[in-house]
């Protein structure tokens, strides 16, 4: 091997030691998995310590601003940079709630003997997506992507108890080949235009004027499908709801936060650094004519936020409505990149860390109710806000904050959204995301009413949640009611982070 | 001490409250004990009050410290501008006196609660109730901003109303609570719309910055009048809150609360909110505003104090006495006396909430009776309610040696001094004539409650002296209320540190034509200043020289004049209810209009009935009218109609009927119908879409 290669290699190791915890975690999952047979309570915990650790090297090398692993000429296979390290940051959180779910979870608890391979199936998923924020190379985001998606795979038929989580698993698995391998042909043909894979060279050598732009289109959206699956925006989303509602719940709503905002990531990065041109001081990108992004994301998004709102007029099981809510939310995304501004890109990451509480705190809660009524069905919700007041309570702030009404943080992120949407004066594309807040406000407040103003069938014995479940819930509970108060940290923190590497 | 520390404890002493609040509220149904919490937590603020009152009076007794941070910044926001909100601490002399009296009486409270409120059913609930009020009101106190001052006065205005109206089985009480969450609600719209006007004008609401714009000239709408305005509309908020003419009709019904809620909230704290309100933006207040404060001011002092002379319920004649003094301190700032109006603040709010704190004990011992045709004699049951009553009342009527004395002699020679400066005899007249009437009625409730032969043998036998609990704030309230604690000299509290030191009245921002002509700066006379060469005391930096002359010419005889009215009133009263030497119901029949306006409280309630309430009990029929006999007359036509015509006319009917709503529903609907046709669960059709809209979309892209 050339000695200079591994030199580089060498260098490089410092940069990614968060990415390095990870993968040191699920060789010792295993480990440990196997030494104690039969006590599997430490595994939670090991997992949880592994995830601040890297945290800890995550926070440590925040302000960082460079490429790692250089190929030998100016970039980089990956980059590490502030606008990645706060998606890495937002992963391992997502990932540690997840992870305190799963502890509460029946039925992961019901796999008992398999806890193992859950955990460092997670782990695989984690490290899958923190190379996907940093990827700065086609071959990279495929491996990264895929890592990705083999994990959620296993894990959204991780139960295998009843059809319905086969099913899912098996329909996840033929969706995402196919999305996988449409992506893999929209990157054959870059590299057979441009002979390069990597995203900063693929950006210099396209700002020449005669670019085949008719082939090059075909490439974009071709990737676009793969990422598109992943951020489940129409029409790419089909899957969303029937694995959603197949998978355990705490793996839904780690599918639901933790992929989204990878995919969010690659997304952002993708088009912004191959397509940039220029960006002028008040932070508006100006991006190369070839493709019109802009255009092409307010259509996927008006269409995503669309069909997913009023699809989940319908629905009657909790998973089901929340994956819908989930297609809308990742439409009201879109839009803040659609803006092609820093600004949209600050109320995206504004968006994440309030959609992070609010998403999984709402999937929290449909967990326990079915710990305890081992239902789902919107019809066995009835009277629930009486049996079980503190859950049907945090449930209805979930809910409001989903929605995106004052004073909860769900209100401060669509309000970011439609800020920079007004400030780009995309204001028929602004008025649209309202009347879909309008349409979403129905099915939101129907869970509600089921819950309080309803009637339960058949009485349900009044019952409480565990110490441990109703702490973990209060601390997500609050911060929805204290950053929809008082929002600066968590602006501040988005401000800092929308640095990306050469821009 | 650092600065940093004084703000860190008003931190703390801020939120410890609400801390007692939640903790009490949750846990009061498992724990029951859980009420001595929410009292330690206050013992803890009053301590840590005691400690921030002495380091900053003695340390930093110059320094306003301010402590911020943004809460909202949007920097542009299309069609506004600049968008950023600070809120933030202000820990200043005023601040701190007004903590140190907000969190010992708030404490003196809850421990008079622990026995007063002993065997109530929802007694934790009771406490924690104490806490949220006592959060609010200290967030009223600290804040350096007009609008969080507004969070914190609509929360102490949902606070009181929780406790008026506890006892909610009580209809009198439940509709107690809400007379006064509605009427407060009509001063809170003026003051409202006063803090729009201010923010759209500056585009911030921090005291501060809004007092530097308007001494740069910046004002409302570029005029005079606007300011006037605007302070006019804020001052709403006090009248309200501190329950002035014409507002004042809901104090005397929040007697319906429990006792200690009377001292604590409508006594002692929240009503003093108005008076701090205006202390608080005294420097934008223009002469004309300053005018109509005082106007309200006196009515408000001398409408109540005649209501008084005449009711028979112990803790009315105590609210109409809080209604008036609450007006003398409005209107001693509407004259410019704004030192004497704080420091009245002060003095009232310990003896009134003795008084009140002393009618609870009262109320205690004789089993809730309230009305004072059926006590007397009490003195010897309780003799130390009846010296603590007693010393409350001499302080109250302005008899030296007291801190009342000081106080509203300070205030009678401040509209002495306003009289004879201006000509405007009239506020002198209406405070002289108040102190009479006050001193009068004091000691007649006094004589009838405590003196002479029990008029209820029966309930007198079983009164027995209240317990230690209840005794102990007595003392301490009562002790608060002599002298000796402002000032040195009895008879010139100038010479305390409370107002020489502590209080100083603040540098008036609005331009020199729209003050009162005796507080515009001398600066213009230069000459004049270097001969008098004195050094400059803060009281010149606002008002002329010429007022604080007139402050000091007035001193002697507002004295002179003040003490023989008090003397006088003493002196009716007990010829009146002591000695019997004239009678009051020949009086009363002898003048039986002016007896039964004043024993009818000026039929305001009858009046507002009349009009407002009517108007709107009117408008609602009104409407009500419209709905049963036209709408639905509408409604009963169009299924008649419906009856009429067949099926499909009846289809037809149903969707102008349910009008564009529903159809807006139906459409959505059906679209999500549609949407959720697409998902069939099979794979392959999802594929197939993938693919085909792949195809699309390169068709409708490909132009590019």
């Amino acid at each position: 091997m050339n000695n200079n290669n591994l030199n580089y290699l060498v260098n490089s190791l410092y940069l990614i030691k968060p990415e390095l915890v990870i993968s040191a975690v699920i060789v010792l999952l295993v480990l440990v998995d196997l030494i104690m047979m039969k006590n599997k309570k430490l595994l939670p915990y090991l997992s949880v310590a592994g995830l601040l650790v890297a945290a800890y090297f995550i926070i440590e090398h925040f302000e960082t601003n460079t490429f790692a692993f250089s190929t030998g000429s100016s970039a980089g296979m990956m980059i590490v940079d502030p606008f990645g390290n706060f998606f890495k940051l937002l992963i391992v959180f997502a990932s540690i709630l997840v992870v305190l779910f799963s502890v509460a979870s029946t039925e992961i608890k019901n796999s008992f003997d398999r806890h193992g391979e859950y955990y460092a199936l997670i782990f695989g998923m984690i490290l899958g997506m923190m190379f996907m924020v940093s990827a700065s190379d086609l071959i990279v985001i495929y491996i990264s992507l895929e890592l990705v998606s083999f994990s959620s795979y296993i894990l959204a038929g991780f139960t295998k108890r009843s059809i319905r989580n086969s099913e899912a698993s098996l329909k996840y698995v033929i969706y995402g080949g196919i999305s996988s391998g449409i992506m893999l042909f929209g990157i054959s043909i870059i590299y057979g235009i441009t002979g390069s894979t990597n995203l900063y060279e693929i950006n210099s050598l396209i700002q020449a004027p005669q670019v085949q732009s008719l082939t090059f289109l075909l490439a974009g959206i071709l990737i676009f499908v793969g990422i598109g699956y992943k951020i489940s925006a129409a029409p790419f989303h089909f899957w969303t709801p029937d694995v959603y509602e197949g998978a355990p719940i705490p793996i839904t709503a780690y599918l639901s936060i933790a992929s989204k905002a990878a995919g969010f990531a690659l997304l952002i990065r993708f088009i912004k650094v191959t397509f940039i041109q220029s960006i002028d001081p008040e932070g508006f990108w100006h991006l190369l004519a070839i493709i019109d992004w802009k255009t092409f994301i307010i259509i996927i998004s008006i269409l995503t936020m669309t069909l997913g709102n009023f699809a989940a007029l319908w629905q009657s099981n909790m998973k089901r409505l929340l994956a819908y809510s989930s297609i809308a939310h990742a439409g009201y995304l879109l839009l803040g990149l659609a803006v092609m501004s820093n600004e949209g890109i600050t109320a995206i990451l504004i968006y994440f860390i309030v959609y992070a509480f609010m998403n999984l705190g709402a999937f929290f809660v449909v967990m326990l109710i079915a710990n305890k009524i081992g239902s789902e069905e919107l019809d066995d919700y009835k009277g629930l806000g009486y049996s079980t007041p503190f859950l049907g309570v945090s449930l209805a702030i979930f809910l409001v904050s989903l929605t995106g009404l004052p004073p909860t943080a769900g209100f401060i992120g669509k309000l970011y959204i439609f800020i920079a949407l007004i400030d780009a004066k995309m204001i028929v594309v602004a008025v649209i995301a309202l009347l879909n807040s309008v349409v979403s406000l129905y099915y939101y407040i129907k869970v509600l009413k089921h819950m309080f103003l309803d009637k339960a069938e058949k009485e349900i014995p009044a019952f409480t949640t565990s110490y441990s479940s109703a702490i973990l819930l209060v601390a997500i509970v609050a911060p929805i009611l204290i950053f929809g108060i008082y929002f600066t940290p968590i602006v501040d923190l988005a401000k800092n982070s929308i640095t990306l590497l050469g821009f | 001490m650092t600065e940093n520390l004084l703000i860190q404890f008003a931190i703390i002493i801020l939120f410890l409250p609400l801390l007692g609040f939640v903790v009490t509220l949750f846990l009061g149904s498992k724990v029951k004990k859980i009420f001595l919490f929410e009292n330690f937590v206050l013992i803890l603020a009053f301590i840590l009050s005691v400690i921030m009152v002495f380091a900053k009076l003695n340390y930093y007794p110059q320094e306003n410290i301010v402590s911020e941070f943004h809460w909202i910044s949007l920097n542009n926001v299309p069609l506004f501008g600049t968008l950023n909100i600070d809120l933030g601490i202000l820990v200043d002399n005023i601040s701190v006196l007004m903590i140190f009296v907000v969190t010992l009486i708030s404490m003196l409270v809850h421990i008079f609660s622990i026995a007063y409120m002993h065997g109530d059913k929802r007694y934790n609930r009771y406490f924690a109730y104490l806490g949220i009020f006592t959060f609010s009101m200290t967030g009223i106190v600290f804040t350096h901003d007009i609008l969080m001052m507004y969070i914190f006065w609509e929360l102490v205005g949902l606070s009181s109303y929780l406790l008026i109206g506890f006892w909610f089985e009580k209809k009198s009480a439940s509709d107690a609570g809400k007379k006064a969450f509605i009427v407060n609600r009509i001063g809170d719209i003026g003051m409202f719309s006063g803090i729009l006007i201010l923010f759209s004008t500056y585009h911030t609401f921090t005291f501060d910055k809004i007092f530097t714009q308007i001494s740069l000239g910046v004002l409302p709408f570029n005029s005079e009048f606007w300011l006037t305005v605007t302070g006019i509309l804020i001052f709403c908020g006090a009248i309200g809150k501190s329950a002035q003419f014409p507002l004042h009709v809901w104090l005397p019904d929040a007697m319906e609360g429990p006792t200690p809620v009377s001292a604590l909230i409508h006594a002692a704290t929240m009503v003093a909110a108005g008076v701090y309100l205006v202390v608080r933006v005294f420097p934008i207040l223009t002469g004309g505003a300053l005018e109509f404060i005082a106007i309200i001011g006196a009515l408000s002092a001398f409408i109540p104090a005649t209501i008084a002379l005449t009711q028979n319920d112990i803790k009315k004649v105590l609210a109409y006495s809080t209604v008036s003094q609450l007006g003398y301190m409005v209107m001693a700032l509407g004259v410019g006396a704004y030192k004497f109006a704080f420091f009245h603040l002060v003095t009232h709010a310990f003896f009134k909430a003795a008084l009140f704190l002393g009618s609870g004990s009262v109320i205690h011992a004789m089993h809730h009776e309230q009305d004072i045709r059926n006590m007397g004699g009490l003195r010897k049951k309780l003799p130390l309610t009846y010296a603590t009553f007693l010393i409350s009342t001499i302080a109250i009527s302005g008899v030296p040696l007291t801190s009342g004395f000081l106080s509203k002699d300070g205030i009678l020679a401040g509209t002495f001094a306003f009289g004879s400066l201006t000509g405007q005899w009239f506020f002198a007249f209406v405070g002289f004539f108040v102190a009479l009437l006050t001193a009068f009625y004091m000691f007649r409730l006094v004589i009838l409650t405590f003196h002479g032969e029990p008029r209820n043998k029966e309930k007198f036998d079983h009164a027995k002296e209240s317990p230690f609990v209840m005794v102990m704030p007595l003392v301490v309230l009562a002790a608060l209320s002599i002298f000796i604690w402002y000032t040195p000299n009895p008879f010139n509290p100038e010479q305390g540190a409370f107002l020489s030191k502590w209080i100083k009245a603040p540098t008036i921002v609005v331009p020199q034509n729209a003050r009162y002509s005796f507080m515009k700066n001398d600066v213009i006379k230069p000459a004049e200043q270097v001969q008098t060469a004195k050094p400059k005391t803060e009281a010149e930096i606002t008002f002329s020289e010429s007022y604080t002359e007139a402050m000091h010419h007035a001193h002697i005889p507002a004295m002179l004049l003040s003490l023989t009215l008090a003397g006088l009133g003493i002196l009716l009263a007990f010829s009146f209810y002591q000695w019997k030497k004239l009678d009051p119901d020949k009086l009363a029949n002898s003048i039986k209009p002016l007896y039964k306006l004043s024993y009818n409280k000026w039929y305001f309630d009858e009046i507002y009935q009349a009009t407002f309430v009517a108007f709107t009990l009117g408008l609602s029929n009104v409407l009500y009218w419209i709905d049963t006999y036209i709408i639905d007359g509408i409604v009963n036509g169009s299924a008649t109609v419906t009856k009429q015509f067949s099926k499909f006319s009846g289809t037809f009917d149903n969707i102008v009927v349910d009008g564009l709503v529903n159809l807006m529903a139906t459409i959505s609907g059906f679209i999500g119908l549609m949407f959720r046709r697409l998902q069939t669960g099979k794979v392959q059709t999802y594929i197939v879409v993938v693919v085909f809209s792949l195809v699309i979309i390169l068709f409708l892209f490909k132009s590019f």
